[in-house]
């Protein structure tokens, strides 16, 4: 991605309205300026580092490939729990790559590494409708993306 | 790299028992280029940059944590000292500027926005004194806008005229937000050696060395450093330091990693981690707790600076391992209505503002929204930032004063000021005269230890 920034947005803003001298109107320098920063930019990129056209469509929630996100439950133990949770996981077209349970005295913990890179829903949905299910089995369901796990616990 | 179920448990017990959240993510934007001889158009253009570069700040922040599940408590901004970007404008304009600030803000959805600042440890432009003059008027007619001046660093010395003034300022701010037990003195806060990245309300300001835009944050646990300690105590004191360093390596990392994505996703520099340890009004997110779950009975024993000097160093150490960009203030708050148990130590008198004294020589910043009687007289509170600032400048480190002279208030009773900022028992502060001393003027001069080329 093009990374400009306002100064260096300035400085060809500044070279343009030397090169136009005379016909320097603003709506010639724009159409200049323009010019040199496409001839910078790759096509369809935006560029200045602090453009808020460009920030509309930052994909903040995009999961990249590969992404994995890791399902922690815990709560009161009932039947149907485990099948109700991996059911969704299917319908969203997540993957499960490990699960790991445990029920202590009817108290009911697991936790699910996912792979949601084959899911075309996005990351706050996935994480709605598992909170949904789990407040069916009164269960509180916490969805993180792995790396945070990965960044707290690996030097 | 397969991820274990107890370091999985660990971070939701972190998260979701023991309040483990990212303190603030602070966006710092430069407003040199906001620079104007023409009051409106110096306005506009401070409102337009705002609106622009920090426009989608918190909105991302939001991602962030849903994506992560660690919270961002909170969001903010701070921006180039005020005085500087509005130097040759009168006190009245001053507070105008205060008013764009406090709407922008407002319109981004932030609590509060740091950087109504000026740095005079050397002297006063006319800017600087204006911006001065303006702030008693400028924070009670704002909600969002929070006030620094840094009156003295280890190279120029301690601006005792600059000392004396704050004085003034702080009485007469508390004066102006007297319905309010004298709030307005929450917003403001008196540096030495003011750190430039720092991303703490209420003395964040976007230092002039800085890039255009840039993302610092600040990390919070003060319950889960309680937690380690607990856990600790049966051990001696390499053993104590060692379950502290671990556990601030966790807490750094993931803030260092939060901070990231923020800047990341939105296309800006990443700047620092503040590794300090920040604690809020509610039970379990205290520094105090942490010093008694030392073996303490409360704060303000013997041994309760030694304890916080071993708590500083190693969440230092753990901070430090985990982050390549460790900035700020990066030290332990010790504010008193701001910490639960700093609060029962001073209803309980165990702990006095000459303790507290001793103790900024180990910690952050030092006398930390502390409430005195009303009656306070200014050359009394002056005295006390000047202690604190010999102590920061003689030992090269940080220190400031935020205190509240509660108008109309007397020792025994407090000031309640709700919500982060909690409640302030008032404290006695020493009446003997210093009033000649105060009123000498000009500037002490740098020490020794200043000038090490």
């Amino acid at each position: 991605m093009s990374q400009l920034n306002e100064s260096e947005i300035r400085r060809i803003a500044e070279l343009a309205v030397r090169q136009l001298q005379g016909q320097a109107t603003p709506a010639n320098v724009e159409k200049v300026v323009r010019e040199a920063i496409s001839r910078m930019a790759p096509k369809g990129e935006a560029s200045s580092a602090v453009n808020p056209e460009r920030m509309k469509n930052v994909p903040f929630s995009a999961p990249a490939k590969g992404a994995r996100i890791i399902l922690t439950a815990f709560g009161t133990n009932s039947i149907g729990i485990l099948a109700g949770l991996t059911a969704e996981l299917a319908a969203l077209k997540c993957d499960i790559v490990d699960l790991s349970q445990k029920i202590m005295q009817d108290f009911f913990t697991i936790m699910i590494l996912v792979d949601s890179s084959n899911s075309d829903v996005p990351y706050e949905e996935i994480r709605e409708r598992m909170a949904r299910v789990g407040e069916t089995f009164n269960l509180k369901v916490i969805v993180q993306h792995e790396d945070i796990f990965k960044t707290m616990h690996r030097v | 790299m397969r991820i274990e179920l107890p370091e999985i448990l660990e971070t939701i017990r972190m998260t979701e028992v023991e309040h483990f959240d990212i303190r603030t993510v602070t966006m710092g934007i430069n407003l040199k280029d906001c620079i104007s001889d023409s009051l409106p158009k110096l306005k506009n253009n401070i409102y337009e940059k705002l609106m622009r570069t920090a426009a989608e700040h918190v909105a991302t922040a939001e991602k962030v944590e849903a994506q992560y599940g660690i919270s961002i408590a909170n969001k903010r901004i701070s921006v180039t000292p005020i005085a500087l970007v509005g130097d040759g404008y009168y006190a009245e304009d001053f507070v105008e500027i205060a008013a764009v600030l406090d709407k922008a803000a407002d319109n981004l959805g932030v609590d509060y926005l740091g950087g109504f600042s000026a740095l005079v440890q050397k002297g006063f432009s006319k800017g600087d004194l204006s911006l001065i003059r303006a702030i008693p008027e400028a924070l009670t007619s704002t909600k969002h806008v929070c006030a620094s001046v840094n009156v003295a660093t280890t190279k120029a010395g301690i601006n005792m005229d600059a000392v004396y003034l704050m004085g003034k300022i702080i009485k007469e701010t508390a004066e102006k937000s007297a319905d309010a037990d004298g709030v307005g003195c929450a917003k403001l806060v008196v540096f030495a050696n003011a750190p430039e990245d720092n991303p703490f309300i209420a003395g964040a300001f976007h230092g002039i060395s800085e890039p255009d835009v840039v993302v610092n944050v600040g990390i919070s646990g003060p319950g889960v450093i309680l937690r380690a300690v607990k856990e600790a105590w049966h051990t001696d004191f390499p053993t104590l330091a060692d379950h502290i360093r671990r556990m601030a390596f966790k807490i750094t990392r993931a803030g260092e990693f939060v901070g990231r994505k923020v800047a990341e996703l939105q296309n800006i520099p990443y700047g620092i981690v503040d590794i300090s340890l920040a604690p809020t009004p509610m039970p379990g997110d205290s520094i105090a707790d942490i010093l008694k779950a030392m073996g303490l009975e409360d704060v303000g024993a013997p041994g309760t600076t030694a304890a916080l000097a071993l708590l500083n160093d190693a969440v230092k150490r753990g901070g430090l391992m985990a982050s390549s960009h460790v900035g700020g203030m990066s030290g332990a708050f010790i504010p008193v209505s701001e910490d639960q148990g700093m609060i029962s130590a001073a209803r309980a008198g165990h702990i006095t503002l000459e303790k507290m004294e001793a103790m900024t020589s180990v910690c952050s910043v030092g006398i930390d929204m502390v409430a005195v009687p009303g009656d306070t007289r200014a050359e009394s509170i002056a005295g006390l930032i000047a202690d604190e600032c010999a102590i920061g400048v003689s030992n090269n480190k940080t220190t400031a004063v935020r205190i509240i002279p509660v108008p109309g208030k007397g020792i025994g009773e407090e000031a309640d000021y709700g919500g982060l900022l909690g409640i302030a028992p008032i404290m006695p502060l020493s009446k003997i005269d210093n009033s000649h001393f105060i009123h000498r003027g000009g500037r002490i001069p740098a020490p020794v230890k200043g000038i090490n080329n």
